[in-house]
């Protein structure tokens, strides 16, 4: 396996799938690591350098929203939950939890490749931004060079996605914008109809930099398009 | 006397007095009407009789005057009186007085007044006298016409008289005059015969007075010339002024009289009639009389009659009606009352029999009312308690008051011994009480003929009656030589009669019978009232008490509250819910209730605010809310009700506290088992559709060892869908008890290993085996048995991880194998061991937990091993968990059970 190829740790106590993705994304060229369970995979998590987690979140011991948070407390990697329940609470507990997307059961093997790819990418381009450049929104600076967001003199702690949001919803304040043409620009072109996102996400970002999260300011709902930045 | 009062318009005697009355005063008035009309109508004429007899008189004289006058007229133009011839005029006047017998002189005066002649000459001739001064003459002077003067006594004829006059005139040379003197006496005479005429006690007085009111005519010729006044009140001004008419005056004598005045126009004198009223009304004043008797009569009649019907019918009536009052009053009749009463008894008439008959009635209500007084005073002692036994003791206590006697007794029939005997006994020994049995087929016991007869029956004595000579020696004993039995008509309760015994011998008298028969009938009442009462009360009480039982015992609390909020009643439950006693229940309050049975609730604030808006019926009445009691978090739904009268008026609260925790729990196992099973179906879906579209991707190539790998899979994750779905269809033909087990020989070693094969164990469990030697021949369901076995491995591996170690211990004890599956994982807490097997009951609902499947799998375990006759438990142990359970070890032939 090469060294440049991003590290894949997979998490689930479920033999069979464990095998079915390690197989998928080894034969693509991707590292992997296993793990049975949720402790398991926060000790391989901390002994090597991992690029993306999948996580089951049923699971015995520690299932896989508790990992979630706890990789959280350390690390921005993406994450994708793997999930049988496709209820929309659970994934909007997954998002709170600071997965960055998920699956579920069943899934195939496309489905798979492009959430990974595009996770991954959205993880890059944060972390190599294209331009040095400020961007100044009234009360909200983000430094896009330093992948830092200043709300009122505060210093934010955002997941890449959250990052990658707000600054796209901040370079075109003003401009009301679909759930779709979100969706595609931030998370990727295989994205579009996951409406659901956006909102746990609009609402993250909502407590984060609005003063009532309940009467946001700058982050509005544009009641059946989509959502506009003040400007 | 009591006399009631009666208001007068309602008397008797007024009444009476009112109709009489109102018959006799109409009459009366007609009487008296009839009298006013009568009088006014005599009266008159009267009146109009003594005015006709005055006028005819006055016409009378009035031609006698008018003939004198005429003669005058006629004489004056004789030559012979015109020349005053003397000789000549004698003849002529001598002719002339034969003629008129009411004329005593005729004479001729000369034109000075001086009388030239008279005739008759007479005695006493004034011939040569001057009557110059006469009035006549002075009138003569200025008239040509005859006239009258007024009355006087000639001086010629010494007599009374009035004068026609005539002057007589040559031309306008006055020559004289020629006068007739008409005797007044004769005008007198004629009113005498009037007078005469009529009945003397009429006292008729007829008086003619001349122009200067001297009288000069009048029946007594005494009053002649005399004035008027003498004898007349002023009544004759009108007729000398030529009116006719009559006044009611009294003459000097103060006599009342009808004067009737009227003129005598051609003298200008008048005449009076008189008589006394007295004689011209007699016939009114009669008739007034007649009307004042008539009157005066009725009146006396009325007194009279009314007097008597007062005295005579009214005042008796009213001592009859005080008498009859005063029956069956308190006060009773006083003897003064009864004296006066008595003497009008003794009148013969209707009266004096109403009376008598009254007061015999009388006596008889009081001797009825005695008696009855004595009944009811006896049966109100006897009904004054409802305990029949004491019942039983007053009745004999007042027969010994009321009949004076000393034994008595009540015998019923024992319907266990089908006998009857003593209930109840006064003044008989113990002995005797307790000893007499009496045989409802006894012929000779009086008790039972009159008990069969229904009619009291006596023996009046003992000693000579030949049916009691059995129980002479009894009697003598006791000490009674007569006895009556009177039969109690009972009803509801067993037949029973009333004995009284005397000392000596007696004959019962009808009036005794009958009292004693009267008695028994209120005896018999109070018997039946005491003992229906006693029947009723208690199948009431048992009625209330098991209600009240119910309702205590109902597994939902209950409060009943009064609108303002006090508890009427709370049950049991409700005392655990606010661990409160039975004693404390009771006073208190819903608020509090409430309060202690919220004490450990989270959101209190809320849930109180909730179940104050539902008691107020602001809002919805049916309200869940945990509360933390002492065996843990339960369910309680509240549910308020108004509880209301008749009228559908609110009177009070009702408070209804249901543990819906098992219902909460299903609903919680139920989306438990949705999401299990969606999780559990989804799992190995999961793998098939991975794996499936892995081998259809068409970036790679896999070779064919991966492609089997692949495959194998997918195959063998279908067959664990195959395998759940076996189970989730077992676990519905448990749970709806329509498993069918059919057992075979099986061989238990063989059994294991192949479950295990199916329970996935993974590459670090070890499974160790340990099956005790000389197990007996196992017959049982082997797919059924199997999956039992393939779960609990599956869990074991589940619970304790990759590396445990699993070991399946199988014996036989009492005829039963013992199964355990044993891992060194973490175990199962104690508190949960119990719980385990329910269905969809996993230990702790957090998803670190959870592990695919458990939830089912004991359930069905259990399921299946209860359809095999055995039992399925946890065992504690050491390190990990231990599952056990039991198979019966059966003999072939008695399978095939439910």
């Amino acid at each position: 396996m090469s060294s440049n190829s991003p590290t894949v740790l997979v998490v689930d106590d479920e033999k069979p799938l464990r095998d079915f993705v390690r197989r998928n994304l080894e034969i693509r060229n991707f590292n992997v690591e296993t793990a049975s369970n949720g402790l398991e995979a926060l000790a391989i998590f901390n002994t090597y350098h991992i690029d993306l987690v999948i996580l089951d979140i049923m699971m015995p011991h520690l299932d896989g929203l508790e990992t979630t948070r706890r990789i959280r407390q350390t690390s921005l990697v993406p994450i994708i939950i793997l999930t049988a329940l496709g209820e929309e609470s659970d994934k909007v507990h997954a998002f709170d939890m600071g997965a960055d997307d998920y699956l579920t059961k069943p899934f195939g093997t496309g489905e798979l490749l492009s959430r990974v790819k595009a996770v991954l990418r959205r993880a890059r381009w944060s972390e190599f931004p294209a331009i040095n450049e400020q961007i100044t929104r009234e009360e909200i600076v983000a430094d896009l060079e330093r992948h830092e967001i200043n709300v009122r003199g505060t210093l934010l702690n955002l997941t890449p996605t959250e990052f990658n949001l707000l600054v796209y919803m901040m370079r075109h304040a003003g401009k009301a914008l679909s759930h779709r043409l979100i969706l595609q620009n931030v998370w990727g072109p295989e994205y579009g109809e996951e409406a659901e996102y956006l909102r746990v996400y609009m609402g993250k970002l909502r407590q984060k930099i609005e003063k009532d999260p309940l009467k946001p300011e700058y982050l509005l709902t544009e009641r059946g398009i989509g959502y506009r930045f003040k400007g | 006397m009591i006399r009631r009062w009666i208001s007068p318009l309602k008397d008797l005697g007024v009444q009476l007095l009112s109709l009489y009355l109102l018959i006799i005063i109409p009459a009366l008035m007609i009487l008296f009407a009839f009298d006013k009309l009568a009088g006014q109508r005599i009266q008159a004429d009267v009146r109009a009789n003594d005015l006709s007899l005055a006028r005819t008189i006055a016409l009378e004289t009035d031609l006698s005057i008018n003939k004198s006058l005429q003669a005058v007229d006629a004489l004056s133009l004789y030559p012979s009186v015109l020349t005053s011839n003397p000789e000549k005029m004698g003849k002529i006047f001598n002719i002339f007085l034969q003629t008129r017998p009411d004329v005593n002189l005729i004479y001729r005066l000369g034109a000075n007044g001086i009388m030239l002649y008279h005739y008759p000459i007479g005695p006493s001739s004034t011939v040569g006298n001057d009557f110059s001064f006469r009035d006549y003459y002075q009138n003569a002077l200025t008239s040509k016409k005859a006239l009258v003067s007024k009355g006087r006594i000639s001086p010629t004829t010494n007599q009374a008289v009035a004068t026609a006059v005539m002057p007589i005139w040559d031309g306008n040379h006055f020559l004289g005059i020629i006068a007739t003197n008409i005797k007044l006496v004769s005008l007198s005479e004629t009113l005498g015969e009037i007078v005469a005429s009529r009945r003397p006690e009429e006292g008729f007085e007829i008086v003619i007075l001349d122009s200067s009111a001297q009288i000069i005519a009048h029946p007594d010729s005494h009053f002649l010339l005399e004035n008027a006044q003498s004898i007349l009140p002023a009544v004759y001004a009108p007729a000398l002024a030529g009116e006719s008419g009559t006044q009611i005056k009294n003459n000097a004598e103060g006599e009342e009289r009808l004067y009737t005045y009227t003129p005598i126009p051609s003298a200008g004198w008048g005449v009076i009639v008189s008589r006394p009223t007295e004689t011209a009304f007699a016939t009114q004043i009669t008739i007034h009389r007649i009307t004042l008797i008539v009157s005066a009569t009725f009146i006396i009649f009325g007194l009279l009659v009314w007097i008597l019907l007062s005295r005579r019918v009214i005042m008796p009536i009213e001592r009859l009606s005080s008498l009859s009052y005063a029956i069956g009053s308190e006060q009773g009749i006083s003897a003064e009352e009864r004296a006066q009463v008595k003497s009008i008894s003794n009148r013969p008439d209707q009266i004096g029999h109403l009376i008598r008959s009254i007061l015999r009635m009388e006596e008889s209500i009081a001797t009825r009312i005695n008696e009855q007084k004595t009944l009811l005073e006896t049966s109100k002692a006897v009904v004054s308690t409802l305990d029949p036994q004491v019942v039983l003791d007053r009745i004999l206590e007042q027969v010994q008051k009321l009949f004076d006697v000393n034994m008595c007794a009540i015998v019923t029939l024992d319907e266990t011994r089908n006998a009857f005997r003593i209930r109840a006994s006064l003044g008989l020994s113990k002995e005797y009480a307790a000893q007499l049995i009496i045989q409802p087929t006894d012929p000779n016991s009086i008790s039972m003929r009159a008990l069969n007869t229904m009619q009291p029956v006596q023996i009046s004595d003992t000693i000579n009656d030949a049916s009691f000579a059995s129980r002479l020696p009894l009697a003598e004993r006791e000490g009674y030589r007569s006895l009556i039995a009177v039969p109690l008509k009972t009803q509801h309760t067993p037949r029973a009669a009333l004995l009284v015994f005397r000392p000596d011998p007696h004959i019962f008298t009808r009036n005794e019978i009958q009292l004693l028969v009267n008695f028994a009938n209120h005896v018999t009442m109070a018997i039946e009232n005491a003992t229906l009462y006693s029947r009723s009360d208690m199948r009431l009480q048992e009625q209330t008490h098991r209600i009240e039982s119910l309702v205590h015992s109902l597994s939902d609390g209950l409060i009943l509250s009064a609108l303002e909020g006090g508890v009427i009643y709370a049950n049991r439950r409700i005392g655990e819910l606010a661990s409160l006693n039975p004693e404390e229940l009771i006073h208190t309050s819903v608020e509090n209730i409430l309060n202690r049975i919220l004490l450990n609730t989270p959101n209190r604030e809320e849930i109180h605010k909730k179940i104050e808006n539902a008691l107020s019926g602001k809002e919805e009445r049916d309200i869940n809310f945990p509360v933390i009691s002492f065996s843990g978090r339960i369910y309680l739904r509240l549910q308020v009700f108004d509880v209301t009268d008749t009228n559908g008026k609110a009177i009070g609260r009702g408070l209804i506290f249901r543990d819906i925790t098992a219902d909460q729990e299903v609903d919680r196992m139920k989306s438990s088992l949705i999401s299990t099973v969606s999780h559990e179906l989804r799992t190995p879906l999961a793998s098939i559709k991975g794996y499936a579209t892995t081998l259809l991707a068409d970036d790679v190539e896999w070779d064919e060892t991966s492609q089997h790998e692949f495959l194998t899979i997918i195959s063998d994750e279908a067959d664990r869908l195959s395998a759940l779905v076996d189970n989730l269809l077992d676990l519905s033909r448990i749970e709806s008890g329509n498993l069918n087990i059919s057992r075979i020989e099986c061989t238990v070693e063989d059994l294991i290993q192949r479950a295990a094969k199916r329970a996935r164990l993974q590459e670090g469990n070890k499974l160790e085996v340990a099956l005790n030697p000389n197990l007996p021949t196992l017959y049982a369901d082997p797919p059924r048995l199997k999956t039992v076995l393939r779960n609990l491995l599956e869990n074991a591996v589940k619970y304790a991880g990759d590396k445990a170690i699993i070991r399946v211990e199988v014996l036989c004890e009492n005829d039963n194998f013992i199964f355990r599956v044993k891992d060194n994982g973490p175990g199962i807490p104690l508190e949960e061991s119990g719980r385990i097997f329910q269905s969809f009951y996993r230990v702790d609902t957090s998803l670190a937990r959870i592990a695919s499947g458990a939830g089912l799998g004991l359930a069905i375990c259990q399921g299946l091993v209860q359809a095999h006759g055995g039992e399925i438990w946890t065992e504690p142990q050491q390190k990990g968990a231990c599952i056990a359970f039991s198979i019966p070890v059966t003999q072939m032939g008695n399978e095939n059970e439910e």
